[in-house]
């Protein structure tokens, strides 16, 4: 883990949020595509989750903990 | 190129971020221990469930997939390594936690089970279309076109399992390169493991059938 002093930049820090959202807009634009979108099984679950990490990145004073 | 190859493709690029960014952020010896660890588990756990007719779980389409190791997609050497990578990631900053540190790891382990299912709806629905597995049994619960409920139990098992061994490797007193070795090894442990852990939800549900 890293220091405060040795702290990754934005990008770093924010992969997994980019990579979920990189297979979120793939998994349901393919869906799309073949008629087969669910708005209740491809988007909400995982997007509660993208939303609730936003929220406490954006909301955190300290932003302490991983990436 | 093939729309399906390309997504292969896009999903290895994609860990090596992952792995970028657990190096940067957790160490080098987390990120050997988990991809290393995760690789393992994929490349012999999806051999294992495609091969052994015993299980009676499923097989992968050979018609969709392009790079194999064996009876398993080279894509499942990743595929449990980045999902869990996400689901820990994502829950440990939601709760505040940190699983390695021992800060609130009851519950980012938790939260994470939570991520795998919704994960779970998303990659399930997607499978689904192409389809990506052939299911060798007929369940009595189904979701997306023929795909077991079961899905969604089998992902949260997979972080409660994979973490929690992790987690009791990583505290392990050992030099890094014994320790990596050890959590490898383990998929012997863990694959049984998630294998019960899916027979009981089949058990429950054929009762409630």
């Amino acid at each position: 883990m890293n220091s405060g002093n040795n702290r990754p930049n934005f990008f770093i820090r924010e992969i997994p949020l980019i990579v979920l959202l990189v297979f979120w807009v793939i998994y349901a634009g393919i869906e799309i595509i073949r008629d087969r979108f669910d708005l209740l099984t491809s988007v909400i679950p995982t997007g509660l989750f993208i939303i609730a990490y936003i929220v406490v990145r954006l909301t955190s004073k300290e932003q302490k903990g991983q990436g | 190129m093939d729309t399906f190859l390309a997504l292969e493709l896009i999903a290895l690029a994609l860990t090596g971020l992952l792995i970028w960014h657990s190096a940067r952020t957790r160490g080098v010896t987390f990120t050997w221990m988990f991809f290393l660890g995760g690789a393992f588990l994929g490349l012999v756990r999806e051999n294992v469930v495609a091969q052994v007719a015993a299980l009676n779980l499923y097989s992968y389409n050979p018609a969709t997939f392009h790079l194999w190791i064996g009876a398993a997609p080279l894509i499942l050497m990743v595929f449990w390594s980045y999902t869990i990578y996400l689901a820990l990631t994502f829950s440990e900053v939601i709760v505040g936690g940190n699983l390695i540190g021992g800060k609130r790891k009851v519950r980012v382990i938790l939260l994470a089970m939570v991520f795998m299912a919704s994960y779970a709806c998303l990659n399930e629905a997607f499978a689904s279309i192409y389809p990506l597995v052939l299911w060798k049994f007929k369940p009595t619960l189904t979701i997306w076109g023929g795909t077991p409920a079961m899905v969604l139990w089998g992902y949260a098992g997979m972080a409660l399992i994979f973490l929690t061994t992790l987690l009791l490797v990583y505290k392990l007193r050992i030099r890094t390169i014994y320790r990596v070795m050890v959590f490898c090894a383990s998929v012997v442990v863990m694959i049984p493991l998630h294998l019960l852990w899916i027979a009981i939800f089949r058990l429950a549900t054929s009762a409630i059938g």
